[in-house]
């Protein structure tokens, strides 16, 4: 276990500057011009020109061929992919464009908000979502079943933004019960975590009841009935466990994006957390923000893969890790 | 999980159940609070100011050495860290200045002791020197460059180098404690409305040196406001009372009307008149408007999606929003909105009558009403409220698709194809929001109306820095885009065609006519007089006759207040009248 453990997490570094390499190829040999944006539309030829040079975009993208025939020929590492994965290595995002700020700064000031907006919707959403899959499963074909999908289907049918507009009119505006936007207090997070479970409840309820159903039929699940075993323990005892291994699937790989926050909730409730940043910072195409949280992004997912696969073989043993 | 999720779950409930009405937690007692909206902004580096917002945070906090009457019009500069105006020598080439004594920053740690000290000539003259330096990269540095002796210099410098702040600048000097003296290389009759912007604003030495790089952060001004938090940069500016302000007082005059609309009632009173200012990021509209309706914020624009249902056809609030004392504020911006054609380009910069006949195809009315009527149509560059625009001037380009039809044939494109490749003409239009909606409809009718003389628009949607990469290269064959100025001096508009002005600078369209570049540089260093008023209409009128731009509209501000919101006027630099403001807080309860 303990091998494969660190052989997995080594595949992980070539992975994660492939994701430095796409980013930097994207943002910084594609893209935009940082001294334009930065100056603006009032700026001189010789401005922007003397800002490229303090940026360091002026020097070669990858390898400083000329500056190592002339000098040490460690400079050749004098370019601009080095020093991003110099900066990548520092956790040292830049600055960002539109609010000046550290973007390290920006993302650890928007983990938490992020976070607790997140992390009670993906416990409710889950919890409740596995409860009524399995009293779907355990009334499968009855009116309490029939009833389970179609309101599932409906729920998932419906636009986020209906659930947003519908929650912050109805349940804030017009009864007051709720704040209507904003993070001063906790209770100014029950609307969009409500708003959050109930548009999640149906693509998970009927998700989990698939996948219930699907081990409700299988051999072990009739010879557990011929050997008297009472419907509960057959669900809680043998279905439940067995059905982890999607189960699991779908949660670890949901945990990097509790990171990255809930755009819709975060921008429309006012959250200032990275969901909103992320929101923000594609508006106002604020780049090195959105290269920093792409690469971050990718790196937790990697890294949740690999989570999800060690988990696997704790949960299932006949899954053998090579 | 369910371990964790149970006792969340439960907290949740519990706090439902705890929850008082949602205003209440954010109502400080005994005060007088101010809720309003901002955006993100670029921190409260005064360099930095470089969008409204950030020039509105900025100005709570920092101060200049004039700034604009908030109630008198026509604008008028008045002191504010000044003693007096300015005393400009007879060549025009001097000016010398007095700050007002006993102004003090506020306190810091980044003082002796923590206690703000006493603002001093020499605070303004290190802050121009930030300005000036490359290493600060402000994009506001172009209303000192090519102005003062020896300042263009000390900032060529910086580029190479890190500059010396103490070594004096010939065209900055410091006569006394309390005296500054500006040496100009040629008269610039703006100076004084530069020095009421918000990257001219004193900055103690002491609080930069001390912050570096997370100066932005760390505000330290004489402003009438200090910063009391500001965790979520994304969220909220929270400000309140600076207690040592130094005594500004409202504003004793106005113009005609505004003692009948209570605007003077406060004559008089020290300043501030709130004592903390709340300012939330609100992303969408509909959530802010709801906040608006649901009294937590003091005023609010409004969207075109809501102008139906919240303004009659006769420009008057419904009688709904009337009852609950809502009030309407409407006036003119100072600003113009066009389609600029690339004269570089070699099908729209060379043929006039092209450029002529697409303007004729233009009808404002529509495109006006597109607008809910929030925008006046432009005749020329300089809207109705500026020196030099003549309200008795026809539009040179009035709606006439007969006469648009006769130029596009004298174009060389009868019914708007080309007789060489026998198809239609297509024009390549760039636009600066790629996911604006109103943006896309909006040019879906312009398509409409080129399309009615035979002529296909081709759109293309870029962000903003892709917008302004394709101007600064000259790739744009016609563009649209806005002028707001940020104070009252026809010039700033007439920069829009200035030749030695091309892209990268602000001619974006690229024109260029000695003609009009000659009168330029007469009038932009000749003092308000009628002569420059006539020099501006000349000036108007060749770039109308040249048309490089087809004119579009002059927005109106709509603005909605709540009832209890008091001393709230329009003004096109409203950047530092917070101060000014009033709420009346039993109200607000209510």
């Amino acid at each position: 276990m303990l091998a494969y453990i660190i052989r997995r997490t080594l595949y992980v570094i070539p992975v994660v500057i492939g994701v430095a390499l796409v980013t930097f190829i994207l943002f910084n040999v594609v893209g935009w011009d940082a001294a334009t944006q930065m100056l603006g539309r009032h700026a001189s030829k010789e401005e922007i020109a003397a800002l490229r040079q303090q940026l360091g975009l002026t020097g070669p993208k990858f390898f400083n061929f000329t500056a190592a025939l002339q000098g040490p020929w460690w400079r050749l590492f004098d370019s601009q992919w080095f020093h991003y994965m110099k900066q990548l290595a520092t956790l040292d995002f830049g600055r960002s464009f539109a609010s000046n700020q550290k973007i390290s700064t920006l993302m650890l000031n928007g983990i938490v908000p992020s976070l607790v907006l997140a992390v009670p919707i993906f416990l409710i959403t889950l919890v409740v979502s596995i409860t009524i899959a399995m009293l779907a499963a355990y009334y499968r074909d009855t009116w309490i079943d029939r009833s389970i999908v179609v309101a599932s289907v409906i729920g998932l049918s419906v636009s986020y933004l209906v659930y947003i507009m519908v929650a912050q009119q109805v349940l804030a505006y017009q009864s007051g019960w709720f704040p209507i936007w904003g993070f001063e207090s906790a209770k100014y997070l029950i609307l969009p975590v409500l708003v959050g479970v109930v548009s999640g409840l149906g693509s998970e309820v009927r998700f989990f009841r698939t996948v219930m159903l699907d081990e409700m039929y299988q051999d072990y699940v009739r010879t557990a009935f011929a050997k008297g075993c009472t419907q509960n323990t057959v669900l809680f005892k043998h279905v439940l466990k067995n059905a982890m291994i999607p189960v699991l699937t779908s949660v670890v790989l949901t945990i990097p994006f509790l990171y990255t926050g809930n755009l819709l909730l975060e921008t429309f409730f006012g959250i200032p957390g990275l969901g909103y940043l992320n929101v923000e910072a594609v508006n106002s195409t604020d780049y090195p923000v959105i290269k920093a949280t792409v690469f971050v992004g990718s790196v937790l997912y990697v890294i949740a893969t690999v989570i999800t696969d060690i988990c696997y073989a704790m949960v299932d043993p006949r899954i053998k890790l090579r | 999980m369910p371990r964790v999720a149970l006792p969340t779950f439960i907290i949740l409930l519990v706090c439902a159940a705890t929850a008082g009405p949602a205003r209440a937690t954010l109502m400080p007692s005994g005060q007088q609070p101010f809720f309003g909206t901002t955006d993100r902004i670029r921190g409260f580096d005064p360099v930095q100011a470089s969008d409204v917002y950030t020039v509105a945070a900025i100005s709570k906090v920092y101060e200049g050495l004039y700034e604009f009457e908030y109630l008198v019009r026509p604008y008028r500069v008045r002191p504010l860290l000044a003693e007096s105006m300015p005393e400009i020598s007879a060549d025009r080439l001097t000016y010398t200045i007095h700050v007002k004594k006993g102004v003090r920053f506020a306190d810091d740690p980044c003082f002796p002791g923590g206690k703000g000290r006493e603002l001093t000539a020499e605070d303004f003259i290190y802050s121009w020197k930030r300005l000036a330096d490359t290493h600060n990269r402000s994009p506001r540095y172009f209303n000192f460059e090519g102005r003062i002796v020896g300042l263009d210099e000390f900032r060529d410098k910086s580029v190479q180098q890190k500059v010396d702040y103490d070594k004096p600048i010939e065209g900055l000097r410091v006569l006394d404690r309390y005296t500054l003296q500006i040496l100009l290389k040629a008269p610039y009759p703006q100076l004084t409305y530069v020095l009421t912007q918000a990257e001219t604003f004193a900055v103690p030495r002491e609080a930069a040196e001390f912050y570096g790089a997370e100066f932005l952060n760390h505000p330290v001004g004489t402003g009438p406001f200090i910063v009391a938090d500001w965790r979520w940069h994304n969220y909220r500016i929270e400000y309140v009372r600076n207690p040592k302000y130094h005594g500004d007082t409202y504003p004793t005059q106005g113009e005609p009307g505004d003692r009948e609309r209570g605007l003077l009632v406060d004559a008089g009173k020290p300043l501030p008149l709130l004592d903390r200012v709340t300012e939330y990021v609100i992303a969408d509209d509909s959530t802010a408007w709801l906040k608006f309706l649901a009294g937590d914020l003091a005023m609010s624009p409004i969207s075109r999606d809501n102008f139906g249902a919240v303004v009659t056809q006769e420009r008057e609030l419904t009688p709904e929003l009337r009852a609950r004392g809502i009030r309407l504020d409407v006036a003119l911006q100072m600003a113009t909105f066009y389609v600029g054609f690339n004269m570089e380009d070699p099908v729209v910069g060379p043929n006039k009558k092209l450029r002529q006949a697409l303007a004729c195809a233009v009808d404002l009315k529509k495109w006006v009403k597109f607008y809910n009527d929030r925008l006046l149509p432009a005749k020329g560059i300089l809207p109705p409220n500026v020196e030099g625009y003549d309200s008795n001037a026809p539009p040179a380009y009035a709606f006439d698709l007969e006469r648009a039809k006769r130029l596009l044939t004298e174009a060389g494109y009868p019914d708007g194809r080309d007789p060489k490749t026998g198809r239609r003409l297509t024009l390549n239009f760039d636009l600066p929001q790629a996911n604006d909606p109103q943006e896309r409809q909006s040019t879906d009718l312009l398509a409409h109306f080129f399309d009615a003389i035979g002529i296909e628009l081709k759109p293309s949607y870029n962000n903003w820095p892709e917008f302004l990469k394709k101007l600064e290269r000259k790739q744009c064959q016609m563009y649209r885009l806005g002028w707001i100025v940020p104070y009252p001096d026809a010039i700033n508009f007439f920069d829009l065609f200035y030749g030695p002005n091309e892209s990268p600078g602000p001619n974006e369209s690229n024109y260029k006519n000695p003609e009009f570049d000659k009168l330029f540089e007469i009038a932009r260093v000749m003092d308000d007089a009628p002569e420059r008023t006539e020099r501006f209409r000349q000036m108007e009128a060749i770039v109308v006759r040249d048309c490089p731009f087809i004119f579009l509209s002059h927005p109106l501000s709509y603005r909605l207040m709540q009832p209890w919101f008091k001393n709230y006027k329009y003004h096109d630099c409203p950047y530092p009248n917070s101060k000014f403001y009033k709420v009346d807080p039993a109200r607000m309860n209510h």
